[in-house]
């Protein structure tokens, strides 16, 4: 029976049960109160610019870039599920495709916004377009990403125009179906363009030949890390997603997919986890014994500088790449949801400590004999405006749960009271 | 970068990388341009309708895709998966020679048998000249009472099967009434007139497919007693179980005896509404 005036079930699709509108602005007022700080810190930064932050000419690539380069990672379960469903046929992956749209489109528009504000200069925004670097993989990386958002938005068009309000317009129902027919050759296009920002976006810090501790040699015109942020990506897209579904179960205390879509959701995971750290073993091994050396550096002197020691290459290595594959992979950890999801934790982990090291370690450690150890901690304005980026995602992955239909109804049953 | 801008040249590295930026962005655009054009064609060739009662259909809960041998007890369960098109349904012959075993139950509602039910609580009643004649069933007419207002087709509008036929306001909802079957309105009537529309249909009569989607017969008692049981739960006082039926009869005029139940979604489960 209906109890309260203000009441929005009108836009909440039919027999989908969601908590009443009170208790949901409720959960959304400290992400919003987040999102305003975090837009007002951005608002400082386009303003005044990037005199708000901590970073300088020396200290380049700060926190916003390590959340750019996390989240794309992150991300990357958008187009690997696409991937998987429409190109693969694995028709058993079905159930997590729309969550999977809906993750990338929120990591993909946060990157690209939080670039927005790094790169300033908004109102010129069209030069990186117009006027770009030919010799930069950044180019690459700014066309693609572009490119792919465009897509990822066109992949949500159709779950949008499922809204139960928005499907009464016949033509948005209609241009919905015909669009989502045409979803398979998105997801081809998503591919190729993720291949390929993925690998250009480890690739710019290979061939920085000024940062030994990043440089790395590779195959024809791509360095490794090109082929090992690839790797990574798609290990742990998988991950983020059991994650993402894991969660939103616990809050909305509703099983919403299959206990085996997570044992095969973390079998892919821990499979490519497995191939990713061989080759991360063998790409650190090659660095350590020719690279380096080659480039006339002893490469331990890269981790004598605390907390930037050994540790970290063990622990990105091996606490946070083999435990997982394994804990993912191995039939019987997997068996337990416990297991599962700290493999998938750990597996995201490690691909955020990939890239903060690749990132915030790489600057930080002196390369010419005068440099010294630098050190940077992000100003308020930066953290505010990575913080405003989770917030925005929380919404607006909320708001999608509350109104659009992203898992299928008949997988949704209600677990507890909520 | 570009032809004719600064720092480009014609060099392989610059062919083959704008070959490939244009390709994808063309690829991205033709996507769109292709959904747009074969949005447009479909409502040119009237099969918009069927696309959005098919995409309707697939949001209905399993519960209410019951296929119609099921509610007549022809076999013990079976969902549909052809969107009620019985007309078209392959497996139809194969139950429709199976013995019925649902029997009519008293339900004080009145369903007469020279008539074809529509899910949407529409009938469909064939008339000597050729033309059908369309109406509110007995259950929704108990359920809605006396309209607030009513909005119909004008004579010589087309409609569709499972589309909007016509739409009734009562008590601030507006309650769409799917069409039960396709052609052109050729009278209109009221609520006080017994009947609402009559058309000429589009498919010939005397074929006796062209009726087939619509139920008949033992069909009606079952979907009937099935929607009754339904409303029983979603019309129960506040805070109370659910509880076994104890007979009785269906009370006129719902919507203004319980006007605190959620109507919304009582008139979405109802007319079949999204």
């Amino acid at each position: 029976m209906a109890s309260s005036v203000l009441t929005d079930s009108r836009w909440i699709a039919r027999g989908a049960e969601r908590t009443s509108l009170s208790r949901f602005l409720l959960w959304l007022a400290p992400w919003a109160a987040l999102l305003a700080v975090g837009v007002y810190a951005a608002g400082l930064c386009l303003y005044h610019g990037l005199n708000q932050t901590n970073m300088d000419n020396r200290f380049a690539f700060g926190l916003w870039i390590f959340l750019d380069l996390g989240i794309i990672a992150l991300g990357a379960g958008a187009f690997f599920t696409g991937f998987l469903v429409y190109i693969l046929k694995r028709a058993e992956l079905k159930p997590i495709l729309n969550t999977a749209v809906v993750v990338g489109f929120i990591c993909y528009s946060g990157a690209v916004a939080i670039l927005m504000i790094d790169v300033g200069q908004p109102l010129r925004a069209w030069f990186t377009f117009w006027h770009p670097n030919t010799h930069s993989m950044l180019t690459e990386v700014t066309f693609c990403i572009s490119c792919y958002l465009l897509v990822l938005s066109l992949e949500y068009i159709p779950i949008l125009l499922r809204n139960r309000q928005l499907r009464k317009l016949p033509s948005f129902l209609v241009f919905e179906h015909q669009l989502h027919k045409l979803v398979p050759v998105l997801a081809g296009v998503g591919t190729l363009l993720s291949f390929f920002h993925q690998g250009s976006l480890g690739g710019l810090y290979g061939v920085l030949r000024g940062r030994p501790f990043a440089f790395r040699n590779g195959i024809f015109i791509w360095p490794s890390t090109f082929f090992l942020f690839i790797l990574s990506a798609i290990a742990t897209g998988p991950s983020f997603l059991m994650l993402i579904v894991a969660t939103v179960e616990k809050v909305t205390g509703r099983k919403l997919v299959p206990q085996e879509l997570y044992r095969r959701l973390g079998f892919i995971s821990g499979l490519l986890l497995a191939i990713y750290v061989a080759a991360k073993s063998v790409d650190t091994l090659i660095w350590l014994n020719i690279t380096s050396p080659s480039e006339g550096f002893a490469p331990w002197q890269f981790y004598i500088h605390k907390p930037f020691g050994t540790p970290i290459l063990f622990a990105e290595i091996v606490v946070f790449g083999l435990l997982p594959a394994f804990l993912l992979s191995y039939r019987r950890m997997a068996a337990h949801r416990g297991w599962l999801l700290c493999g998938a934790a750990m597996a995201c982990m490690g691909v955020l400590l990939n890239r903060f090291v690749l990132t915030v370690q790489t600057l930080a450690v002196p390369t010419l004999p005068f440099d010294e150890f630098l050190s940077y901690i992000p100003s308020w304005q930066e953290v505010a405006s990575f913080a405003g980026v989770i917030a925005y995602g929380v919404i607006l992955y909320s708001l999608s749960y509350r109104y659009l239909t992203l898992f299928p109804k008949g997988d949704e049953t209600h677990v507890s009271g909520n | 970068m570009f032809p004719g801008i600064d720092g480009f040249h014609w060099t392989i590295g610059h062919i083959v990388f704008l070959s490939l930026f244009f390709a994808v962005v063309a690829t991205i655009f033709m996507t769109v341009i292709s959904a747009v054009w074969r949005t447009n064609r479909d409502f040119q060739t009237h099969r918009a309708a069927a696309l959005c009662w098919k995409s309707d259909f697939a949001d209905l809960p399993e519960k209410d895709r019951r296929c119609r041998h099921e509610l007549a007890g022809r076999v013990i369960r079976r969902t549909c998966d052809n969107a009620f098109d019985c007309r078209h349904c392959e497996k139809y012959s194969q139950f429709a020679v199976l013995p019925a075993t649902r029997r009519a139950q008293s339900s004080g509602l009145h369903y007469p048998d020279d008539r074809f039910y529509h899910r949407g609580h529409t009938w469909v009643k064939p008339e000597e000249d050729g033309t059908v004649t369309m109406g509110l069933d007995e259950l929704a007419t108990h359920l809605i009472g006396d309209p607030d207002s009513w909005v119909m087709p004008t004579v010589n509008d087309e409609i569709e099967l499972n589309q909007t036929a016509w739409r009734i306001q009562k008590n601030g909802k507006e309650i769409q009434m799917r069409s039960p079957l396709e052609g052109t309105v050729v009278a209109v009537g009221s609520p006080r007139e017994g009947w609402y529309l009559k058309i000429r249909p589009r498919l010939d009569l005397r074929d006796p497919a062209s009726l087939r989607h619509l139920l008949r017969g033992p069909e009606v008692n079952g979907w009937i007693a099935r929607e009754l049981e339904r409303l029983q739960m979603q019309l129960r006082a506040p805070n109370t179980p659910p509880a076994l039926a104890d007979g009785g009869t269906m009370l006129p005029h719902l919507m203004d005896v319980i006007p605190e139940a959620d109507w919304e979604i009582v008139l979405a489960d109802t007319f079949l509404g999204t």
